[in-house]
């Protein structure tokens, strides 16, 4: 007996966003990236063919992190002391986009000659964070965004308590701008619908809904991210923005990954063990519908890239 | 509607003063200024007060008591606070305000109804909390409240089953299954059982002035599936506006129409679709999309309105 698979008629879509810009464009990116546009959940190609794939972002810093975990030092060696060699080597192993975080000691010049620096070293399409301190945030990242006018960046983070200035600045200087929640479905809608009130339209705008690790949350950031993305199918178009998260970030915390003292020896090898939990987090996510996940350790870029052509396969 | 008057509670900033000063004449005129504008009963609520219940309680009873008639809404978490207040009624019979299926609650509380002849409010939570989908919360009246009261022999007409409100921001989800669990408690008894909500709660963590239409659609919602007692604010005019246009089929406005068609497209288990509303209209535009995220169509936002 044949079985017809149900199908959902969505009326909604999310929409297409394109980071960076190429020379043509006003920029100096080799390529751009889009995401956004699908019309069904994730990786159901029988209900709506998925227009773009997701793709990989790899977290790299201004300046070289000292509470990072001692694997990422190893796999990533001297080039954490250059954005611009750190950059290009995040690249090399196959990153879609780079993630270039700021730190509190950056000045505005520090902040501008790292940001040209790794635009330099690497054609890739770029996302700046800012420290996570507002007023530090405004300062380096209106620097940034004047300094590279026209590369459509993507500037981050927007949160409730501070998003005008970046908003503006994106504004000003034709870049795009992340919109960062604490896992609260109705917050994230309020703070989309705040930035683009301010006139930024919703095609410049990723959400951040915020997850967890595995074993740290990552159920209620997954849920978060399945109701966003429901609600957009269903025509909420304040809920129709291309998601990003931290997969990396939320992974290298926990202290599975970070440190390997005192922990009991089931636990295994702490290197297949970490970047099992940096993968088993992006893929969980990638299910839930991101669009971007942001990676630490390049041994994950490759499998979750392997994981992302896979669930493409139609 | 029967409507218990929320006004008195502790929640209140003048209420918390008023207390604290033992300000008889607040109460006494907040009691007497609800009933003037149509509580058919007053809600008292001052919280647990575990020290000081047993001259917390005799007083508030005694002191509204003689500034109006109708019944008093005891309305504590605290058992002997309960029983303190109920010794102290003289005038109407009053109502118990609440039980739970949680077991050490509806151990107690139908007890001390029944032994002073007061009606119950009882919640469909139990220890586990409150269930989102409608019939489970309509399993915990029929497979516990109501065989608790059966059990004592308490009688069924003085039960008022609340089948909980939880607010439209964060527990969206609740807000249409709450419609269906009242469509539904009318039939879990024969006689149907008394049914009452705390209306404002659906608007909680909302911003301020965003609230009253929350209320009012909820309620035009409810009232369309038979709602017809509820703990709300009886000075909100607007909100009596709505009752009567619906109580009295009063079609006489554009508004009185548009809130008639939202009871009758609930009662006939339908959902308002957006023909019913006229969108050049900035409030019927409002109104439409305050009954999207009632239903969980559309996402919470505060700034819902301006989407």
């Amino acid at each position: 007996m044949p079985i017809e698979i149900p199908k959902d008629k969505w009326p909604g879509s999310i929409k297409t966003v394109t980071i960076g810009a190429t020379a043509a464009e006003g920029g100096t990116r080799a390529k751009t990236i889009t995401i956004g546009g699908q019309n069904t959940m994730p990786f159901m190609h029988f209900e709506n063919p998925i227009s773009n794939t997701p793709v990989i972002a790899l977290e790299i810093k201004s300046r070289k992190p000292e509470d990072w975990s001692a694997l990422l030092a190893e796999v990533w060696g001297d080039a954490m002391d250059d954005p611009a060699r750190w950059a290009k080597m995040a690249e090399d192993s196959g990153a879609d986009l780079i993630v270039l975080a700021l730190t509190l000691e950056d000045e505005p010049a520090d902040a501008v000659a790292a940001t040209k620096a790794v635009l330099e070293a690497s054609g890739l399409p770029l996302i700046v964070w800012g420290p996570g301190q507002s007023d530090i945030d405004n300062e380096l990242l209106v620097a940034v965004a004047e300094a590279t006018k026209g590369e459509r960046l993507v500037l981050g983070l927007c949160e409730d308590s501070n998003y005008r200035t970046i908003v503006a600045t994106a504004m000003a200087n034709d870049h795009l701008v992340i919109a960062r929640t604490p896992m609260d479905v109705n917050l994230a809608k309020q703070l989309n619908i705040l930035i683009t009130d301010m006139g930024l339209p919703a095609e410049r705008i990723l959400m951040d809904p915020t997850t967890g690790a595995l074993g740290y949350g990552i159920e209620y950031g997954y849920s978060v991210m399945e109701r966003l993305r429901l609600a957009a199918l269903q025509g909420d178009g304040m809920t129709q923005l291309p998601m990003i998260v931290t997969p990396g970030f939320e992974t290298w915390k926990t202290k599975e990954a970070k440190v390997n003292e005192g922990v009991p020896a089931e636990w295994g090898d702490w290197l297949s063990r970490s970047i099992h939990w940096e993968t088993l987090t992006a893929v969980s996510l990638l299910e839930s519908g991101a669009d971007i996940v942001v990676l630490r350790h390049p041994e994950s870029v490759s499998r979750i890239k392997d994981a992302i052509s896979e669930l493409m396969m139609v | 509607m029967y409507i218990i008057g929320e006004n008195i509670h502790i929640l209140s900033d003048k209420v918390k003063e008023a207390l604290k000063e033992r300000n008889a004449e607040f109460f006494k005129s907040s009691a007497i200024k609800q009933v003037e504008m149509g509580a058919k009963c007053v809600d008292l609520n001052l919280g647990p007060r575990k020290k000081d219940w047993d001259e917390v309680f005799p007083w508030i009873v005694k002191n509204v008591e003689s500034a109006v008639d109708v019944p008093l809404c005891i309305d504590t978490t605290n058992v002997n606070g309960m029983e303190a207040a109920l010794k102290n009624i003289t005038k109407a019979q009053p109502i118990l305000n609440s039980t739970s299926a949680e077991p050490e609650r509806l151990e107690a509380i139908p007890l001390l109804a029944k032994q002073y002849g007061a009606k119950l409010i009882a919640l469909t939570m139990g220890s586990s909390g409150i269930p989102i989908a409608a019939d489970e919360r309509v399993a915990i009246a029929l497979e516990t409240l109501i065989p608790r009261m059966m059990e004592i022999d308490y009688g069924m007409e003085n039960l008022i089953i609340d089948p909980l409100v939880l607010t439209v921001s964060g527990c969206q989800e609740y807000c249409p299954h709450l419609i269906e669990a009242v469509r539904t408690l009318q039939y879990a008894w024969d006689p149907a059982p008394l049914i009452s909500v705390g209306l404002s709660n659906v608007s909680n963590a909302v911003p301020n002035e965003k609230r009253p239409l929350i209320n009012r659609v909820y309620l035009a919602l409810l009232m369309g599936v038979g709602l017809n007692m509820m703990i709300a604010d009886p000075l909100d005019t607007v909100q009596n506006q709505v009752i009567q246009w619906i109580e009295e089929k009063d079609t006489s406005t554009p508004l009185a129409q548009l809130y008639n068609k939202i009871a009758e497209r609930t009662e006939a288990s339908e959902e308002v679709q957006s023909e019913d509303f006229d969108m050049a209209d900035p409030d019927q535009v409002a109104i439409w999309k305050t009954t999207q995220i009632l239903y969980n169509k559309v996402i919470y936002a505060d700034g819902y309105l301006e989407q």
